[in-house]
């Protein structure tokens, strides 16, 4: 005959009989849950965001309306083409360049530049001409006297 | 260190990280053995342990300390542990004897059972209660949890959990009993 099993007189274990976990595995535990872990950063936006699910779905789809609407709007004033710059006049550009440079360019370039043609440069600036054009101020004075008046009012 | 101090260093974004390890490492030892005498085998223990520390740190921000800081922890183990034998019982189509047996040829292959026939009974019993039953079985019979803790924990009465209590006992007495004899 068996006699029967109580569990009162069976030794009390704090837990079953069973094999225990591998070695150091509750060294390690801790630092693999961290690692598990949502990204703090992750964790603030959703933070962040987690009024705009507070808000009723109606409040929420205008909001979408509106974000949408400006969306477009924004796209639509920011892909018009920029005002256009008002093109630089060409005198605006030479005047740009120095006189001395100009007047480099002009004598070797092969071009026969006499004096009638720098007069009124060294008119303007006398020194400019000072180290190649062999010229007096009477006899500059002479070939502007000796241009025709409608040319000299446009210089 | 204190419940109450590292749920105030939680709450402050610079030591979050410190007092949660501090969390991890107090209650890793109970909240593994607790889910490990559910599902038996380390590897699932391993994963559930993990995933409920992964869930107390979701909602630690949100514990609002009207129950302990251990009890909470226990319920949302208690609550893994019921899910995922719930899941594997629908995962494969199972009835609740052959996750007992799935179980139980777990426990049997385990080599610290090896030679005590008693003890392996014993486990074998324990294994072929439902799981809600194991739990309270557990729960009193190894951790010896005063019945008002355990009502925290699984949410059921404490009147309830003596007379369910009650009865696993008298189920795995007579099954020892009777395999006793074979």
């Amino acid at each position: 005959m068996n006699s029967s099993f109580k569990l009162d007189t069976h030794p009390r274990r704090p837990r079953p009989l069973m094999s225990e976990p591998p070695a150091g595995y509750f060294d390690q535990l801790p630092g693999r849950v961290m690692a598990r872990l949502p990204q703090t950063q992750a964790r603030e936006t959703a933070t962040a965001w987690r009024w705009l699910a507070q808000l009723s779905p109606t409040l929420r789809t205008g909001l979408a309306s509106v974000a949408i609407l400006g969306s477009f709007a924004a796209s639509f004033w920011l892909s018009g083409s920029p005002p256009l710059a008002p093109a630089p006049m060409p005198t605006a550009v030479l005047d740009a360049v120095p006189h001395a440079e100009l007047v480099g360019y002009l004598l070797s370039s092969g071009t026969q530049v006499e004096n009638a043609d720098l007069a009124v440069l060294t008119a303007a600036r006398p020194s400019i001409a000072n180290g190649f054009l062999h010229a007096s101020a009477e006899e500059l004075t002479e070939v502007l006297d000796a241009q025709p008046s409608d040319e000299t009012m446009y210089l | 260190m204190e419940d109450h101090e590292i749920l105030r260093k939680f709450q402050d974004p610079a030591s979050r990280n410190l007092a949660f390890n501090q969390l991890v490492r107090k209650y890793q030892s109970k909240v593994y053995w607790h889910v490990r005498k559910m599902v038996i085998d380390h590897a699932d223990a391993d994963d559930l342990t993990q995933d409920v520390f992964v869930k107390v740190w979701k909602h630690l921000e949100n514990f609002r300390q009207d129950a302990a800081l251990f009890t909470w922890i226990y319920r949302i183990a208690t609550n893994e542990c019921l899910g995922f034998l719930s899941s594997k019982r629908r995962k494969f189509l199972l009835p609740l004897t052959d996750v007992g047996a799935d179980l139980a040829a777990k426990i049997e292959a385990d080599p610290a059972l090896a030679g005590d026939e008693i003890e392996l009974k014993l486990q074998r019993a324990i294994l072929r209660l439902p799981d809600k039953q194991r739990l309270v079985f557990n729960l009193r019979y190894y951790d010896e949890m005063p019945y008002e803790q355990m009502a925290e924990i699984t949410g059921t009465s404490v009147g309830a959990l003596k007379a369910s209590y009650h009865h696993a006992v008298k189920k795995v007495e007579e099954y020892v009993t009777r395999s006793m004899g074979d």
